[in-house]
């Protein structure tokens, strides 16, 4: 037991690490990414490099022991931005490898509560994010949209753009992470890059009248006599809002 | 004379937005070769300044209309401009809107032009414009013209995920007063119609999935709250039949707001949201808590406590059946229970069968204590403090989500001039 680890921040550095973790029933201390915040002095520090060999070997045994909603559950909290989330999945996979699959239903359990709270706002958000991402029509043919998620939710949202927008080439950039989805309508399926964007591209003339024309109609939508400034905020937080065409 | 595009759109946005249905849910339609798909869940993508969510793109073909009914802004004597879009307008704004990810689906109403078979049929123009040249898959909500042909109700929800009539009045009189020119028959007798078309469909797709669907996500209706003088009990009842005889999906209720002055319409200078918020609590416990509508009001209690959420009020009446011990209580009593919703009922069935489950365990599933608190043990232990007693609870469950504007004390020399008093009543505020 105990201990400090540190590995690369990615996830398939952190699949590697909680594969040892877990073979072992080791619980650690803390787990960091590198650069360490700061070095305790007497902490040893256990460096495990990324392997995605054993990655992969670890997310099969997982999808084996796990029932899909307790996989979604750590999936989730893989993809969760949130301070010490590498030791409640650890904690939550310890329970499991002890109870089985009954841990499905613990859910008070002090080694479940924290992590399925996190991986419910995860879950919020992605759901969120199906309708707050809105796409521009590039010059070069297809449709571009910038996000600022809290969470690294591509993985959960891309799915459903696929679904929606099959015949379209689209790109949907995280700028908060530094990563994107990029969907190619040719061969239909979309892949997960590293992602920084340098240069504004153009816009098509079509895409300043369809924001003008949405704008406009968003206006028009609002009943005065109904007014609830407070409702919608909570619903649309300010943090969204330099990304959404209707409160540019 | 031409308009503008966006001219038109402004003017048919105002002409279409006092109609709340807003839900792109419920439906399946799978995007196979063309744009969008309709997901069973909905999905919001924006908010506007009244709070109200937008999914779909709400608009009307046409904001002319031969009707004259009180409360409408589109009625034929009120002085506005009139504007008609084409089918290949509505596509276009449609497909442009989708495409950028504003909007999950089309609405499609209209004012009523030369006759309602003709204005039907324009609607179900744009709509199959949409599904066969555009190849649109997503969700379409389209809105049946009162006194149509059959047949073209029959085609309408072929190609529409969801089709709706708004009742708008609750009651016959109420139509006849404000709406002389349409019939409660005219309205009831294509809604009679969906719903058979939808047994029927469902029968047939269950021999064979060849069959299309029709309206899949079935159809809704609205009713405005507060125009005439109806009572709650009379609103809720109503709800009932309409989801048990016609399996409505969605009653949706809207606060009357008076758009124009009309000797028919009430006087009043504020309208009853709060009260429509209540209605949308009952009608939740109607579909998803198995209440009925009797349990909720009766004729000794006609309207809903505007302090109280209706399921507490209920439970408040009710106090011999509680406390309630959630180890071993039925999944349909703790969805009775204040403070306990259909996700946490669910959670607490789950979570009991790994060990019993205490006070504090509660909070965590997600059940609101502040509530509950006075309605339930744990492993025997009850947390609220005192006995059981309907008017000590009352003053504690009071809703305090409105806050009340604390006055200021002033010293007689500072309190208002009557003029003020006057002007002070109408912003709502001291």
């Amino acid at each position: 037991m105990g201990g400090v680890y540190r590995y690369d921040g990615s996830g398939t550095g952190l699949l590697t690490l909680l594969s040892r973790l877990v073979a072992d029933r080791i619980l650690p201390e803390a787990i960091w990414v590198e650069p360490p915040p700061q070095l305790g002095l007497f902490a040893e520090v256990t460096d495990i490099p990324t392997d995605l060999h054993q990655a992969e070997l670890f997310w099969g045994e997982l999808s084996r022991r796990l029932s899909p909603a307790t996989l979604n559950l750590v999936r989730h909290g893989l993809l969760a931005v949130y301070p010490e989330h590498e030791l409640m999945i650890c904690r939550y996979l310890l329970l499991a490898w002890q109870v089985g699959r009954s841990v499905g239903g613990m859910l008070t359990h002090p080694q479940v509560a924290p992590l399925w709270k996190l991986a419910q706002q995860v879950g919020r958000e992605a759901h969120r994010y199906k309708g707050f991402v809105r796409f521009q029509e590039m010059a070069g043919g297809y449709y571009f949209a910038a996000i600022a998620p809290e969470h690294r939710i591509l993985p959960l949202i891309a799915p459903h753009f696929a679904a929606h927008f099959r015949d379209q080439h689209w790109v949907i950039h995280d700028e908060k992470h530094g990563e994107g989805v990029v969907h190619d309508r040719q061969r239909r399926e979309w892949l997960l890059l590293p992602m920084e964007r340098h240069v504004e591209p153009d816009v098509t003339s079509a895409e300043e009248r369809f924001q003008a024309l949405w704008r406009n109609y968003f206006a028009a939508l609002a009943i005065a006599e109904r007014e609830n400034l407070r409702l919608q905020q909570s619903k649309v937080p300010l943090k969204v809002r330099p990304w959404l065409v209707e409160f540019g | 004379m031409a308009v503008e595009l966006e001219d038109k759109l402004a003017i048919l946005a105002e002409g279409a937005k006092y109609d709340v249905s807003c839900a792109s849910s419920g439906s399946v339609r799978r995007n196979r070769d063309g744009i969008g798909n309709a997901a069973s869940c909905g999905i919001c993508h924006s908010w506007t300044s009244d709070g109200r969510c937008v999914s779909l793109l709400k608009i009307l073909m046409t904001n002319s209309c031969i009707y004259d009914c009180a409360y409408c802004v589109n009625r034929r004597s009120h002085d506005v401009q009139r504007v008609m879009l084409t089918p290949a307008e509505v596509a276009e704004l449609t497909i442009g809107f989708y495409r950028r990810n504003y909007i999950e689906g089309l609405f499609l109403s209209t004012g009523v032009v030369r006759s309602p078979d003709y204005t039907m049929e324009l609607l179900i123009e744009a709509v199959r414009s949409l599904r066969q040249e555009h190849r649109f898959n997503g969700y379409i909500h389209l809105k049946l013209v009162p006194g149509a042909d059959p047949l073209l109700v029959q085609e309408a929800g072929l190609l529409a995920d969801r089709v709706s009539i708004n009742l708008e009045l609750p009651t016959r009189e109420g139509l006849t007063l404000l709406a002389p020119d349409k019939s409660r028959d005219a309205v009831i007798g294509p809604m009679r119609q969906v719903n058979s078309l939808i047994v029927v469909n469902r029968a047939e797709r269950q021999a064979s999935r060849k069959v299309p669907r029709f309206a899949p996500a079935g159809q809704s209706t609205q009713l405005i709250v507060g125009a005439t003088n109806e009572s709650d009990h009379q609103i809720v009842t109503l709800s009932e039949q309409l989801y048990r005889r016609l399996d409505l999906k969605r009653v949706y209720y809207s606060a009357f707001i008076p758009v124009m002055a009309d000797t028919r319409l009430p006087a009043t200078p504020v309208s009853p949201l709060r009260r429509e918020h209540r209605l949308y609590q009952a009608d939740w416990l109607l579909r998803y808590y198995g209440f009925q509508a009797h349990e909720l009001l009766d004729a000794g209690t006609p309207n809903l406590d505007t302090d109280l959420d209706p399921k507490t009020g209920w439970a408040l009446r009710h106090l011999a059946l509680f406390p309630v011990e959630v180890n071993r209580a039925e999944y349909e009593v703790l969805l009775r229970v204040p403070g306990i919703g259909v996700r946490s009922a669910q959670r607490i069935v789950r979570a009991r069968r790994q060990g019993h489950l205490g006070i504090d365990d509660l909070a965590l599933l997600g059940v609101v204590m502040k509530r509950a608190r006075y309605f339930v043990t744990a492993r025997g232990r009850y947390a609220g403090e005192g006995a059981l007693d309907s008017r000590m609870l009352r003053s504690r469950l009071v809703d305090t989500t409105a806050p009340q504007k604390t006055k200021q004390m002033a010293l007689p020399l500072f309190q208002p001039l009557p003029s003020d008093v006057a002007l002070s009543t109408v912003t709502g505020e001291l």
